[in-house]
This record gives structure tokens, sequence and C-alpha cells, in this order.
């Protein structure tokens, strides 16, 4: 019996190619796995930190599956679509915009360059956002993420920032708007408490001395009067 | 002929109030240099203060003093209570505490505004004079917390969240502005633009006052010492002319300095943010 022929050869190479591609896949499969179980996940980091499925998404080549809030589907959005749903979770948070690179940071973030970091301690943007690329402030990877941004951030300055110390508000919104009053109701009812003492306060004391001093100027001169008719 | 006159503060009370007057200068001073800093204005009087670093070491600095001021001030105020007597010292007439009939007063007041009533016969302390005094106590603690919590964040952060930061640098701005402003216009008009007092109440500088001037303005008070025979104890004299030119000077520095502040201050107000 003639064991080989054309069509054994071709069983060879497809044997071949099975266990190729097995081992390759098993590789993936394995270096996957431990981002993959949720458990191993929360024992490597959500115990330390305390910050984790809020904010994080699992680090994968391409754009992360689902979004909290956006409709599900075969196809649910585009990939243009989807990156720009997801910027916050992007390893490069500027991909796909046209002549990124000719552009300044301002030029789209006007309200962020008023911040006191940068009005008073001339930092620039880069000093705490990094490099290109400049990740998502929520990636996995990225040093601004707020499970590791008080060690790689903060700490470069104020030394022995703690998670807590970094949940501050740098960029905070305009104290008494109704953005601040959505976003941040502690700051926003803060200022509009103080406003009302302010302009209170004032409200009443300023007539109350204007008055005074009215009251006190007709008497002031009706005694001169009276003096002046007693000495003619 | 020398005007027969009344102590009204002791010297504690004027070593207390020429303190706050310094020490609160200092600040508004070195606070508007560093709020306003991002100004033309600002930048000018951060130099003349030192430099923006040396201005926030300054402003801790006095801030660390005002704090142990007012703890002194508190103790000696209890030290002050007749505590054999407590309720009729704590709510006496001779006593800063308010009372009804300031509310009774105020009223009286605001109708002889208007000519719809006589003048209320004040007491030795007035329901506005009253409002000074307690304004520095809601105040100064206030500002003190939120002045230590932005001067030592970490250890903030140990206690509270980070984010609570950003509430005490509003409360320290926005309360630091209610104090200037009240201080500049409403305390700065009593004591020295209205006529009675103009061109100064010097009763915070010589302890004292004409007996004539205090009748009108306070009658029921002349009339309760006159009644309980304190009036030989209470006597006292003219302040001698070269202290009372340097109280002159000095008091017409700080106001001209509050002022001024106050004035650049509104000026350059759109071009800062509280926050």
């Amino acid at each position: 019996m003639k064991t080989t022929g054309p069509h054994h050869r071709y069983f060879a190479w497809m044997a071949w190619a099975v266990l190729a591609l097995g081992f390759a896949g098993v590789a993936q499969a394995l270096a996957q796995e431990e981002v993959a179980s949720s458990l191993r996940r929360y024992k490597n980091r959500e115990v330390s930190s305390g910050f984790y499925e809020q904010y994080e998404v699992r680090p994968t080549r391409l754009s992360p599956v689902s979004v909290p809030g956006v409709g599900q589907g075969i196809f649910p959005y585009s990939p243009a679509a989807a990156q720009v749903r997801i910027r916050r979770r992007l390893a490069d948070s500027h991909r796909g915009i046209k002549f990124y690179a000719s552009l300044r940071c301002v030029r789209c973030h006007k309200a962020e360059v008023n911040d006191i970091h940068s009005t008073r301690a001339n930092l620039t943007c880069r000093q705490c956002h990094g490099g290109e690329p400049i990740s998502s402030i929520d990636h996995f990877y990225s040093p601004m993420n707020p499970i590791r941004r008080h060690a790689y951030v903060c700490a470069k300055c104020h030394e022995g920032a703690s998670a807590s110390f970094a949940s501050y508000i740098i960029h905070e919104p305009p104290a008494g708007s109704m953005i601040a009053k959505s976003q941040f109701p502690l700051l926003f009812f803060t200022y509009w408490f103080m406003f009302i003492l302010l302009v209170g306060t004032l409200a009443f004391f300023i007539p109350h001395s204007l008055a005074t001093g009215a009251r006190e100027l007709f008497i002031k001169m009706k005694a001169r009067k009276h003096h002046a008719g007693r000495s003619d | 002929m020398p005007v027969d006159r009344i102590r009204r503060f002791s010297v504690i009370d004027r070593v207390f109030h020429l303190s706050l007057m310094l020490t609160f200068i200092t600040q508004a001073a070195t606070g508007f240099s560093r709020l306003y800093y991002s100004t033309v204005w600002g930048k000018s009087l951060t130099q003349v203060l030192g430099g923006y670093e040396n201005c926030l070491t300054t402003h801790k600095a006095v801030g660390v003093v005002m704090i142990i001021g007012l703890v002194i001030h508190t103790l000696l105020l209890f030290k002050r209570v007749d505590w054999k007597n407590p309720i009729n010292s704590i709510l006496g007439p001779d006593s800063l505490v308010p009372n009804f009939q300031d509310l009774m007063n105020m009223k009286q007041r605001i109708l002889w505004f208007f000519g719809l009533g006589p003048a209320p016969r004040f007491d030795r302390w007035t329901y506005f004079e009253k409002f000074d005094y307690w304004a520095v106590y809601w105040g100064l603690p206030l500002l003190a917390v939120t002045g230590l919590m932005s001067m030592y964040p970490l250890v903030t952060s140990q206690f509270l969240p980070g984010w609570s930061i950003n509430i005490a640098v509003l409360l320290h701005r926005a309360e630091a502005l209610l104090a200037v402003t009240y201080i500049f216009v409403v305390h700065f008009f009593v004591g020295h633009l209205r006529p009675m007092s103009f061109p100064m109440n010097e009763a915070m500088f010589s302890g004292s006052v004409p007996i004539d001037e205090i009748m009108e303005e306070k009658p029921a008070w002349i009339e309760r010492i006159r009644q309980e025979g304190r009036q030989t104890g209470l006597r006292a004299e003219q302040p001698v002319s070269w202290y009372r030119v340097t109280y002159y000077v000095f008091g017409y520095a700080v106001l001209t300095s509050g002022i001024y502040l106050l004035v650049n201050g509104i000026i350059y107000s759109r071009s800062i943010n509280l926050h």
C-alpha cells in the first residue's frame, strides 16, 4: 500500500498548520487570562485601590466592545463613532483627530487652562498629562488613571500624595455655573451660599450705615443752626 | 479746659484691636496679591510684598498668629465672665452677647431712619457694634479651618476626600472677600466717615470717650453708670497729644491701605476667578 501521495501531503501540512495556530492561540489565551479573570483582577488591583470597575476597561488592542449606556446590537456603532464615544478610554485619547500634531492643547481645551496649576504654578499640560500619545484618563495603563494618579502624577510635586489627595479637582467647573451644579454640587451650593451671605450682609449694612450718616448729618446741622441762633 | 471723659475700652481690648488691625491688613494685602496674581496689579503688589512665594509664607505665619490670638481672646473671654452670677454677666447690658433688647433697638432705629419714631436709647453696645464683634467670631474660625486645610492638604486628605480642598479654597476666598468688603466699606464708614465720628472715632485707641458725646449716642449706658454710682471709677484722662498724632497717622495709614486694596480689587475683579 502506498503511504505517500499528494492528498496525504496536504493533510500533513494542515496538521502542522493547526499545531502552529494552536500554539499561537494558547499563547494568546494565556496572556489574556490574567485580565480576563475578574477574580484575579480583583485580587491583584481592586483590593489595593478601592477603585476599579467604575473607571477601568480591559486592555485590548481594539476598542472595548461595550460602553455603559450605549445600546447593544450586532453593530451598535461604527469604528469611527466608537472612537468618539469612548475617547475617555483610549490608549491615545486624540486618536483620529486631523492635523493633531500641529494643534495646541488650548485650541480645544479652553476652560482647562484656567486652573490654579496653569495660572499660578506655570505648569504646562504635558507636565501632568505626559508626552504623546496622551492616553485617556480612564485607560487601563494611563498614569492619570485614578488608581495610580496620586503616585504617578501628583506625587511628582506633592510628595506623599494619597489617592484621596488626588481626588482634588484640578479642572474644577466655574463654581456658580450650572455645570458645577451637575458635576460638583457641593461647590455650587457653597458658592451660592457665600454669595447670598455677602450680598445679604452688605445689602443690610450699607443702607444702614448710609441712613445713620444721613440722620447724624441732620442732627449736626440742626445743632449748628440752634447754636448759631443762640449766639445772635 | 479738659473734657470730662469716660473709659470705654480696657488696655487689653485695645491691644487686641490693634493686633487684629495689623494682622488683618497684612492678610488682606498678601491674600489679595496672590488672588490677583494673574493681573498686572496683583503682580506689582506681590513684588512690593516680597514675591509670590514670600507672600504665602507671610500669609501662613500671620494666619497662625491670628488663630493663636483668637484662642487667647476666647480664654480671656471666659475669664471675664462673672462665674458667681453667669446669667447676668453673659446676658447683661455690659456683655456683647446679643439679646432681645437688640432686636427691639434695631426695629426702633430703622423706624427712626424714616422719621417714624424716636431714636432708640442704646446701652453700652449697640446691635451693630455687637455684629462687628461677632462677625470676627464667625469669619476667623472659618478662615482658620479652611486656611489650615489648604496649608496642609496631605494631612487634610487623610481625614477628608481631596475634593474637600476645592471647597475649602472657595470658602476661604469667599469669606475673605466678605470680611474685607465689610471692614473696608461698613466698618471704615462707621469708624471714620459718619458725621458723629468724622474724622476718626478715637475710642478704640484712646480707650475713652467724651461724656457729652457718648450721652447722645448711648444715653442708657451713662444713666446706668450714674445710677450705679460708678462714674468716678470710670473717669479717664484726655490722651496726650503725641499719642493722638501717632494713632491718627497709623489709623489713616491702615484706612488708606484698605481703600487702596478695595478699589483695585473691584477694578480687577473681572480678571480673576474666585476658585
